[in-house]
């Protein structure tokens, strides 16, 4: 009987070209899950908190969940888990596509990289053939070139349902400490971890397997997800007629406005006036969207094929997501769609995050709109809602070309370039996304408190902020719905599945999903317990990094600065108020470590001895 | 008869089918590269094909064919399973495999799976 995990992780040491296959050890996925719990886990008792996220001493970890191409609805996530160059955190960062399901069915659970190769390299994994071979001359293509060379090289001839590649473009070789790994237009885009890959001289990694994935209860989990489809298929939101397949994520766009919560203007304010027009989605669909895309296993298909024909704009390839939209968009103050879409494009061929892109941007539009950088030092106007500057910093960033070889260091680092760091917006030097944190207090706590810096996934709190449903800009009661929200998606995040089909699914469907799947019969307490014990863990590998309760917060500005539109007009984030209670809830001191009995009960006190803080 | 009626257009390239179909004719796997529906890609479609029966030549009256504009050069949208085409076949052994419309009556489990309506039966 199996129990949906492949059972084996690859480890790849770099520097000396070898590997070893290890058996995976299954106590540790009883307590840690999957995904991003077990990298999570692998990171802190490797690594040393304390080194250089581009040194060699840094280990890259692109690891599965047990429900990763099981057929469970979204199974289809790998996580890539390192210490990150943006953040000095702990970083994590995944993504759909098909390549976490084909390195189930090859046989791997995950793959560890240590070390740094001398000559750029791609690892290719043909089941149980194994080889690094060599990338110089993929080095400096897009990431859909280096998609189809890799491919034709290894004779995938027979219509991409062979091998599947995961790759860094250019920006990950130039070290951008906000470059995405991208595997066929799909991105493990957030912490810059592509940097990681790049420092480490791995151009990509491609897969082919024919093993498959072996389930403990095959039959009532082929009932059960049957069940699940037929939810799917009808759901107003989700299914075949729903928003998000018709739209895409940019289906959010309206309810983001009517909320005041868009990042206008670098966040200066929170409803944008060309959001219902200029950037209105059922416009999108009419004239840009080619068709919708889902990864594996997935009922929803949220993902876009698109076409650009505006002069100067023209391009096809996949996007925008509603984060594109408003970040490239919205953020730097430009309403043209078509632009936008564009800019998308080429982050995807460069892998760039394009949150952090598009903030980043929006960022170097304030510091010039204040007179901090000179039209000779951007290379151009850079004002809000130049659309055409928007579009060339893009491309600027990825290759690091002029300015951009600043703005590729992520907008923290570019506002305290240019002497005016009050100027970033975001957590732990990770660039704030698409859903303002002072209209919305939950998502404000979430940012504040999010293991990997500002990240509207960590804890899913839109849904319930947004004050056409809920309650954005009362701070009571958040701390609890901010703690089992991140909880919640670290479970998520750990099983494999995407985030968004947890409101169908409910955590009983994913408990039920696993328990089929593995066999484990976990309580739903025991899964979530493994969600607070892995949120723990990342917070440990963080305060051993040196970060501290100083680091819990926001920009000042968030802090400071009342939102001046929008139905949550006049509010700041009131984190105060919020904090202590958070940290109560959570069994950690008012210095925000974990107190012994906290880690005692979620096992997590046997740390070892190199790893005590 | 019961058959599988395939809308090119509304499919959405998530491989769902492909589980399914593995999952019910293998003990306890999923593993598409044992399925007997596949999702070919080119350019922006996909194209799922129901793996029809095994011939044992190479044929050699090949056919361009045309949907909606695109051409179809190679073997891509053939149902059969035949020596050249490295798909429809069991990756270790080779033997052929062929839709059973999962059994008598046809209950086709890659119908259930498939979210987005691309795969219906139909009675005719
Ligand atoms: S909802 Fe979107 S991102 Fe999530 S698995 Fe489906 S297509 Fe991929
Ligand atoms: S399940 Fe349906 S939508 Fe998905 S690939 Fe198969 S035929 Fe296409
Ligand atoms: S009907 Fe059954 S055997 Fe035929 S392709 Fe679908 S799942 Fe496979």
């Amino acid at each position: 009987m199996g129990n949906a995990y492949a059972g084996q992780i690859l480890r790849v040491n770099l520097t000396k070209g070898d590997w070893k296959v290890e058996e995976l050890d299954m106590d540790l996925v009883r307590r840690f899950i999957g995904g991003r719990g077990l990298g999570g886990k692998i990171l802190f008792d490797e690594v040393d908190p304390n080194v250089d996220p581009l040194g060699p001493e840094n280990k890259l970890i692109f690891v599965t969940g047990p429900l990763t191409g099981t057929g469970a609805p979204t199974g289809c996530r790998y996580m890539v888990v390192a210490k990150s160059p943006l953040t000095g955190a702990i970083g994590y960062a995944n993504s759909g596509g098909y390549l976490g399901a084909e390195l189930k069915f090859a046989g791997y659970d995950g793959i560890i990289f240590e070390g740094k190769s001398e000559k750029p390299v791609y690892l290719s994994i043909d089941d149980d053939e194994i080889e690094l071979k060599p990338a110089s001359h993929l080095w400096g293509k897009s990431s859909t070139e280096t998609d189809e060379l890799i491919k034709a090289e290894l004779g995938d001839q027979w219509r991409g349902v062979d091998t599947r590649v995961s790759c860094i473009g250019p920006a990950g070789e130039k070290l951008s400490r906000i470059a995405a790994i991208m595997t066929e237009n799909s991105a493990a885009a957030r912490t810059g971890l592509a940097a990681v890959m790049g420092s480490k001289n791995l151009k990509a990694i491609a897969v082919r397997g024919t093993k498959g994935v072996r389930l403990a209860d095959a039959e009532s989990f082929r009932a059960k997800v049957a069940e699940q489809v037929d939810v799917f298929r009808d759901h107003p939101a989700y299914g075949q007629f729903g928003t998000m397949h018709v739209y895409g994520t940019a289906a959010g766009m309206a309810l983001g406005n009517v909320a005041g919560a868009l990042p206008t203007r670098h966040f200066s304010g929170g409803t944008f006036e060309a959001a219902e027009a200029e950037l209105d989605p059922q416009l999108m669909r009419e004239t840009t969207t080619v068709r919708q895309k889902g990864c594996f296993a997935c009922p929803i298909a949220c993902k876009r094929v698109s076409k650009t024909t505006a002069p100067g704009f023209e391009g096809h390839g996949e996007g925008p997501e509603f984060e594109t939209l408003c970040l490239l968009g919205i953020c730097c103050g430009v309403n043209n769609l078509q632009a936008i879409i564009k800019a998308g494009f080429i982050c995807n061929e460069m892998g760039l995050d394009t949150i952090s892109t598009g903030v980043t941007i929006a960022c170097a539009m304030e510091l010039y709109e204040r007179g901090y950088i000179t039209d000779a030092e951007a290379g151009c106007k850079l004002n809000f809602g130049n659309a055409e500057s928007m579009v060339e910093m893009t491309r600027k960033i990825g290759l690091r070309e002029g300015i951009g070889d600043i703005l590729a260091e992520g907008a923290y680092r570019t506002a305290e370039k240019f002497g005016h760091p009050e100027v970033f917006i975001g957590a732990k030097k990770m660039e704030m996304p698409a859903h303002h944190a002072r209209g919305l207090q939950g998502m404000g706590l979430g940012y504040a408190t999010s293991n990997r810096g500002a990240c509207h996934n960590s804890a899913m709190m839109s849904s319930h902020e947004f004050p056409a449903i809920g309650t954005g800009t009362v701070t009571k009661g958040k701390p609890q719905m901010v703690k089992h929200a991140q909880e919640l998606a670290a479970v998520v995040d750990s099983c494999g599945l995407c985030l968004f089909p947890t409101g169908v699914l409910m955590q009983e469907g994913i408990l039920l999903l696993f328990n089929e799947a593995t066999g484990f019969n976990f309580e739903l307490k025991e899964l979530m317990l493994a969600g607070e014990r892995i949120w723990n863990q990342e917070r440990l590998f963080n305060l051993k990094a040196g970060f501290t309760k100083a680091d819990d917060t926001v920009s000042r500005r968030m802090l400071e600065e009342p939102l001046p539109d929008g139905p949550a007009e006049g509010n700041v984030l009131r984190l105060g108020e919020m904090l202590p209670e958070y940290y109560q809830l959570r069994g950690w001191n008012e210095d925000g470590i974990p107190s012994a009995e906290k880690l005692a009960a979620l096992g997590l006190d046997h740390v070892k001895s190199s790893n005590k803080i | 008869m019961a058959r599988i009626k395939i809308d090119y257009a509304k499919c959405t390239g998530c491989r769902h089918c492909e589980a399914a179909c593995s999952l019910s004719h293998i003990e306890g796997i999923v593993n598409p590269k044992r399925s007997r529906i596949r999702v070919f890609s080119k350019g922006d479609a996909f194209y799922p094909v129901i793996a029809g029966p095994f011939t044992d030549a190479k044929c050699t009256s090949k056919v361009t064919v045309t949907v909606e504009g695109r051409e179809f050069d190679e073997c891509m949208l053939c149902r059969a399973s035949c020596p050249i085409k490295p798909v429809f076949k069991e990756p270790d052994s080779g033997i052929p495999l062929k839709c059973d419309q999962c059994g008598e009556p046809a209950d086709p489990q890659c119908v259930k799976w498939c979210a987005s309506g691309a795969l219906t039966l139909i009675e005719e």
